[in-house]
């Protein structure tokens, strides 16, 4: 089974980084590193694709913070679920497809598997590597925003389906929740979806990150900070 | 739509309730698309409740998808969108009071104009107001007339809903287009399932899309039947493109030793044709070249009583696959053919399989057969 390097030194020495199928709750508040570290456990590696699902940022800043991560921009596609709303005519191309909001699950839904089919086809970059199934590490940036538009049930349905899918295609999928917005009940369910839970917490001016799933590691606080989106453990 | 009308016993009567219902990630939004569109050109008058976007966005998308804008130059079309849902949803306290500013809104729009057809996108209709209560804000909207309504629904809840559509909200016309099983789709299908107006019984065809357009697709059709009965004519007379793999037999006519195939585009259907060889010994590979056929036209020499043997051996392996079959008589210009009712006595078939008595350099007769065998293919019960 293919396994995913997760950047972060912490998992990757103690599990050689995520297995295949892998869906991971990414729970963190606000004014947090919470977003930082879901980009970078999805930054692609040579021969692996990666797709943001935006809801809370254009796809050009998306872009952007993979470019100065120093990652290869062609294999990075984001499904914008902001540019349209005000950019109403604004066109898809092969890595950049937009929905008008984050209410449009029909569209997200159609989006995520244009993508997906064009990484299984070879057609997604100019530069493909050949392996397969292709190594696919998808991103939620936020649950959080797509709960303030759809109802818990509805999404919950939703995220079942994205889960499912990404299993079966042996990626990975990294979903971030606001864990200071949403009750217990909210929380659980979505966690039902996953097989592995990172929280992130904030004390004073630092991060903290904690694993839980992964039985080689234990699920102590970590300090940690994310700089071009190289994730590190500090003493 | 293409070939879709067809199935339907011509298209949607008026005053109908439609239903497309979508799995998650299936690229089928052309359905509704499609059918404001021909509405459009068919100057009704339409209402289009889109609380998941905005007009200008839902203009665009449906450019894109369809390949050309949306003329709606002299034509009526009126729309409820995102913005008019924000609207409401800041200031009504309840789901009561939500579904009577929605009423309130839609009847302002509606209120000059004769609305022929209702299209709502029902995702957020269903989330804020219910099944029972979204469809019935739907067909509270005042018209002069009955308005047919057709609705997309995004299904996450499978065969369920489905059944409340059909039973408890009396819709007409229910297609569902299932998502694949697999990672991503060779080809996507719809399923009528159910037709009011039509005693037809369930069925699914496979699509694609080409240039805006839903295209009814049959992955496979199978021309067999005994050597050199006239396949590979059959084949390369009916196909737009195709190719046969030929060797001179014993009896110094050539034979096919693999397989011909075919391509052609007929009665709104992409059709692609394999010819399989005729002599037993190729039996084996028959049998996996009607693996997942729609279809099989068998053909037969009708000047050569000598081969019905052979054809009846082959409709054997056949009916074992439950797949419509027709059946070819072949060299009818030539004389001393059998009769239809020779060809029946001696094949033992029932009256249900069509006989067709062809010449199959003629390309019209090989068309006839082929159109027949369509429609029987979309209205089989696998």
């Amino acid at each position: 089974m293919y396994i995913y390097k997760s950047w972060i030194s912490l998992i990757d020495d103690a599990a050689g980084g995520f297995e295949a199928a892998s869906n991971i709750l990414l729970l963190g508040p606000s004014m947090s590193y919470a977003e930082q570290l879901a980009y970078a456990l999805v930054k692609p590696l040579p021969g692996e694709y990666s797709i943001v699902l935006s809801t809370n940022e254009r796809s050009a800043e998306v872009v952007d913070y993979f470019k100065f991560a120093g990652i290869d921009k062609h294999f990075v596609g984001v499904i914008d679920a902001i540019t349209k709303s005000s950019m109403p005519s604004i066109a898809d191309t092969q890595r950049l497809m937009f929905v008008t909001s984050p209410t449009d699950l029909t569209g997200i839904g159609i989006k995520f598997s244009n993508m997906i089919e064009s990484i299984f086809e070879g057609t997604f970059s100019e530069d493909e590597s050949g392996l397969f199934p292709p190594p696919i590490r998808f991103c939620v940036n936020s649950i959080s925003t797509l709960l303030m538009y759809r109802r818990l049930d509805v999404l919950y349905q939703f995220l079942h389906i994205l889960t499912a899918k990404l299993k079966k295609i042996e990626g990975i999928g990294v979903y971030v929740l606001n864990n200071e917005s949403f009750d217990d009940r909210t929380i659980s369910l979505i966690k039902q979806l996953m097989n592995l839970v990172i929280e992130v917490k904030v004390e004073g001016n630092d991060n903290f990150f904690r694993v839980t799933g992964i039985r080689s590691i234990n699920a102590d606080w970590k300090k940690f900070t994310v700089t071009k989106g190289q994730v590190t453990i500090l003493p | 739509m293409y070939g879709i009308d067809d199935m339907l016993g011509g298209g949607i009567p008026e005053g109908s309730k439609v239903l497309y219902s979508m799995e998650p990630g299936v690229d089928a939004q052309l359905f509704m698309i499609s059918t404001l569109y021909e509405a459009l050109a068919k100057d009704l008058s339409c209402l289009v409740i889109l609380p998941h976007t905005t007009v200008d966005a839902f203009l665009h998308d449906a450019e894109t998808l369809r390949g050309s804008r949306m003329d709606t130059t002299g034509k009526t079309i009126v729309f409820f969108d995102a913005v008019d849902r924000e609207r409401i949803q800041r200031y009504a306290k309840d789901r009561k009071t939500a579904a009577r500013e929605w009423l309130g809104r839609i009847n302002k729009l509606c209120r000059e104009t004769r609305i022929d057809i209702i299209f709502g996108y029902f995702d957020i209709i269903y989330e804020d107001f219910g099944l029972k209560q979204g469809i019935e804000l739907l067909s509270s909207i005042q018209s002069r007339n009955k308005p047919t309504i057709i609705i997309e629904h995004l299904n996450f809840e499978g065969e369920k809903i489905l059944k409340k559509f059909i039973g408890e909200m009396a819709f007409d016309l229910v297609i569902s287009i299932p998502s694949s099983s697999r990672p991503f789709p060779h080809f996507n299908f719809f399923t009528i399932l159910h037709t009011s107006w039509s005693p037809q019984p369930k069925r699914s065809v496979p699509f694609m899309i080409t240039a805006g357009r839903i295209i009814p697709y049959i992955p496979k059709i199978v021309v067999t039947g005994p050597p050199e009965s006239g396949k590979s004519v059959f084949v390369a007379h009916a196909s737009d493109h195709g190719l046969s793999v030929d060797r001179k037999g014993s009896s110094g006519e050539t034979t096919t030793v693999a397989m011909d195939f075919g391509w052609l585009h007929r009665k709104d259907f992409d059709i692609t044709l394999y010819g399989t060889p005729g002599q037993p010994r190729f039996d084996p590979m028959i049998q996996v070249l009607l693996k997942n056929a729609m279809g099989v036209v068998l053909i037969i020499d009708a000047t050569k009583r000598d081969q019905l043997a052979r054809a009846r051996h082959l409709i054997q392996i056949i009916t074992g696959l439950k797949v419509p079959l027709v059946i070819a008589a072949n060299k009818n210009d030539l004389p001393g053919c059998l009769s239809e009712s020779e060809i029946r006595d001696n094949l033992g078939i029932a009256d249900t399989i069509p006989v067709f008595s062809i010449s199959a350099q003629r390309k019209e007769d090989v068309l006839r057969v082929l159109e027949s065998l369509v429609d029987f293919i979309t209205q089989f019960l696998y």
